[in-house]
């Protein structure tokens, strides 16, 4: 059973839409005692990370997650400000990150952008899949792309932590992993079929 | 590296999906849920879909088709016609949409989008000017109410005053290119790109593969909008929904993209 | 209207017909009727060699001088199916022919007929027009025929595609009409209990005003007298199936387009729309029994393109994919605007037939015989 955190921000629908199609089973959580029985845990994001933090934070849920992550390493996937609030903190706001990976989000470096919309970094870009094992990214083929809107970017203290980087000005963390814990800073929710192999794969680990 | 992004644009007008001529005139073309579909099948970037009557008759937005419209969605979606505050806006995130548009409702009360952008980020809000060349001289006006009203306001000005208040991204709509398929209004797309750097997309002529590859060439990471483009075909306008297959569109972006 | 007959079990030892078709007879050998009329009545007329091919000639001539000095000389039918498809590549490519290609947009287009469409229609240079259907009034009308408790529930798209196709042709004054129906795969039809006929425009006005919301304003509405006697006759409209007049192998054919245009290939016939694949796979076998693969093959089998054997393994398979009908489910009622409760309420609703409703069937009737006496018409629907 899939749970998708509803703490006010991104699109759940979405990801219940993918999974639906799938005929995965899954619930969308917003209160604590909904993560019963809950294997794998979704962590959507949009918007600016301080507002994020806020919410998750005040929804009541945080700690159960927390346990359920550590204690008993259930997998969670963090989805663009969802792999931000993952992070120590961000460059963006001053409320604390979760701490989970550590890295801490920083704006992008678009001194290398040569058009003028420097920021966001919107659009389909590509990932380069550092570890071709990784069961995430399982017959997804290197290269391929994913819709990005963000202006921040997670920036890894550990390069092991690092899952695939694109390519936007300079090489950054498009995904990372640190165990039991995934971050993805696109949109697989909304990246077509590459987006939907993504999920099915996470729901498979 | 990143590309542009080539969006379809649909129109819905009394339940069903249109197309115009300068706003004009809308012709039906099918049902928009089939369309949609399709578009999704043929992995489209992004796609537009905006209620021309909405505002005009001032009715609330039509949850029930959202709603479905969003469940074919696997890419973003972005949606308007008659969006006139925030918990309307929300209520559109909610069932499944990543973008909402505004047109009328930004220009009448420019204060609505810092409020929908504290709710859901700015990255959703997206602010539509239709445009039209004045007539004697060389500017151009805004437009609303779908064509038929004139503001009087000036879109590069009107652009600057509202650039840091929330907004994601601008979509330029040329009304007087629409429906023509002869090509963009390259004049006041330089004239927004010039003014600023916020993300755009434009709308309004592309007649073939080329009129995108050429907004692309000239702008590299752009919103490269069409309707007639995507809906229909050949000499009599037959209505076949099209869109470029992978293979086409990395041809046509490397081609052009400089 | 119960029937408390039970009938025994019976399937033809030629073909692949059975007793689902309750009007079906069998001779001392236990081959069904419908072989019989192939054999008897159509098979002898059917010439796909040297007369086929000169008469078609005379055909195409005939369009040919017609269609002078116009944009177009004729208009062909398409909804991106193999045999459209082929008919289009046979007539521009070894005919000559300059045809408008004609799509009716019905609302249920699969993604794959717009693209094969599109391949086509690119990959041969030729020009389209497109005849949208009014969806609002399409669904109305559709949900009707799902509350008649009839099996013929296609019939919307179907009268729809040729109504719109004479109207246009009677418009714009011109003088041929080709369809890709045709003999090789389709000489055995469809029994009328199975599915009854389309063009019959009394029968879906009556089940429209019976039980219909919104007036068909926009709607096409053709009349079996107008296009089998007044066009063809009077205004001298003319309607060919070329393809009865040339070999026409399906899997050849199939190959052909693949390789030509980058056609893609269709799980079954007429999986271009949506809703004819979840009708003919679903709702026809499961609801009323009439599974149409019996009808299919069996013209595949007389024809030659298909063993018995390789049917009756194929037939022991459901019709439909167990594991997207759930979604097909989803996917109609959403289209329709209803929820898949309501759906499934009409499915379970007691079962009519064409006779509960008004038509024009003595008209068919006569016009059958009368078209079989002046040799007209070969075999045909019963």
């Amino acid at each position: 059973m899939i749970g998708v955190i509803d703490y006010g921000l991104g699109n759940i629908r979405a990801f219940s839409n993918i999974y639906k199609s799938f005929d995965i089973p899954h619930r969308i959580i917003t209160q604590k005692h909904e993560l019963s029985g809950i294997e794998k845990i979704i962590l959507p994001g949009v918007g600016a990370f301080d507002d994020a933090m806020k919410k998750f934070n005040t929804s009541g849920m945080r700690n159960t997650v927390e346990k359920m992550v550590f204690e008993n390493k259930i997998p969670i996937l963090g989805v663009c400000v969802g792999l931000q609030m993952l992070g120590n903190s961000s460059d963006e706001g001053v409320e604390e990150g979760l701490g989970w990976i550590d890295a801490n989000v920083k704006i992008l470096d678009t001194e290398k952008v040569s058009h003028s919309t420097k920021l966001p970094h919107m659009g389909w870009n590509t990932i380069n899949i550092i570890n071709k094992e990784e069961l995430l990214f399982n017959g997804i083929h290197d290269k391929k792309r994913f819709y990005f809107l963000h202006s921040y970017y997670f920036d890894c203290n550990h390069e092991e932590d690092i899952l695939t980087l694109t390519n936007y000005g300079f090489n950054f963390a498009s995904s990372a992993k640190k165990g039991n814990i995934y971050g993805v800073q696109f949109h697989p929710e909304k990246s077509l079929e590459n987006g939907e192999k993504l999920l099915f794969n996470f729901a498979k680990i | 590296m990143l590309h542009p992004r080539i969006i379809p644009n649909l129109l819905i007008h009394k339940k069903g999906l249109v197309k115009t001529v300068n706003f004009k005139n809308p012709k039906y073309v099918g049902d928009p849920l089939n369309a949609v579909k399709i578009f999704n099948e043929k992995s489209v970037d992004e796609l537009i879909v905006t209620d021309i009557d909405a505002s005009v008759k001032g009715d609330e937005p039509d949850y029930e088709l959202i709603e479905k419209i969003a469940m074919e969605c696997r890419m973003p979606l972005c949606y308007g016609g008659g969006i006139t505050n925030a918990k309307q806006a929300k209520e559109i995130f909610r069932l499944g949409v990543e973008k909402i548009s505004i047109s009328s409702a930004a220009i009448n009360n420019p204060s609505i989008i810092p409020e929908i952008a504290e709710s859901v980020g700015s990255q959703s809000v997206v602010i539509v000017l239709d445009v039209k060349k004045k007539f004697f001289s060389n500017g151009y006006d805004i437009f609303t109410h779908n064509g038929t009203k004139k503001t009087g306001l000036d879109p590069v000005k009107f652009i600057r005053k509202i650039q840091n208040t929330g907004v994601g991204e601008i979509v330029i709509n040329s009304i007087d290119q629409d429906g023509s398929m002869k090509g963009y209004d390259y004049k006041i797309i330089d004239d927004v790109r010039k003014t600023t750097s916020l993300p755009m997309t434009v709308l309004g002529g592309a007649g073939s593969l080329d009129d995108l590859g050429n907004l692309i060439k000239k702008n590299s990471i752009i919103g490269a909008g069409a309707g007639s483009l995507f809906v229909f075909k050949g000499k009599y306008r037959a209505v076949l929904i099209n869109y470029p297959n992978q293979k086409e569109k990395i041809e046509l972006i490397e081609t052009f993209m400089v | 209207m119960m029937n408390n007959k039970t009938i025994k079990y019976q399937v033809c030892t030629n073909c692949v017909m059975d007793t689902s078709d309750s009007k079906i007879t069998f001779d001392n050998k236990g081959v069904c009727d419908h072989c019989i009329t192939f054999y008897n009545d159509i098979e002898p007329k059917w010439d796909t060699g040297d007369k086929g091919h000169k008469e078609l000639e005379k055909i195409v001539d005939k369009i040919k001088n017609q269609g002078k000095n116009k944009d177009f000389d004729c208009i062909m039918g398409m909804s991106g199916g193999v045999d459209s498809s082929y008919l289009l590549y046979m007539m521009k490519e070894k005919y000559d022919l300059r045809p408008l290609v004609f799509h009716v947009d019905a609302g249920w287009n699969s993604q794959i007929a717009v693209n094969n469409i599109e391949r086509l229609v690119d990959g041969l240079g030729l020009d389209l027009f497109t005849e949208v259907i009014d969806w609002e009034e399409m669904k109305d009308l559709q949900l009707s025929y799902f509350k008649s408790g009839v099996p013929h529930i296609d019939s919307p798209q179907d009268h729809a595609f040729f109504a719109t196709m004479y109207k246009f042709a009677s418009k714009h004054k011109i003088k041929t009409i080709l369809t890709g129906g045709n003999y090789s795969t389709e000489c055995i039809r469809n029994p009328i209990e199975w599915m009854y006929y389309q063009s019959d425009s009394i029968q879906l006005l009556d089940i429209h005003k019976k039980f219909g919301s919104i007036p068909l304003n926009n709607f096409p509405v053709t009349n079996i007298l107008w296009h089998k006697i007044y066009l063809p006759y009077i205004r001298k409209i003319k309607t060919y199936r070329p393809l009865d007049y040339i070999p026409y192998i399906k899997d050849d054919a199939m190959n052909l387009l693949v390789q030509k245009f980058g056609y893609q290939e269709y799980p079954q016939k007429h999986f271009e729309s949506r809703f004819t694949k979840f009708y003919e796979s679903y709702w026809l076998p499961e609801r009323f029994g009439y599974d149409t693969r019996k009808v299919q093959y069996s013209s595949l089998i007389v024809t030659n393109q298909m063993t018995r054997k390789d049917a009756l393994l194929k037939l022991q398979n459901k019709p439909y994919d167990t594991e997207t009908i759930k979604n097909d489910f989803e996917y109609i009622s959403n289209k329709l605007s209803i929820d898949v409760s309501e759906l499934k309420k009409y499915f379970q609703m007691p079962k009519k037939t064409y006779k509960d409703y008004k038509s024009q069937e003595l008209i068919y009737n006569l016009g059958s015989i009368g078209m079989r006496m002046l040799g007209l018409e070969k075999g045909g629907k019963r």
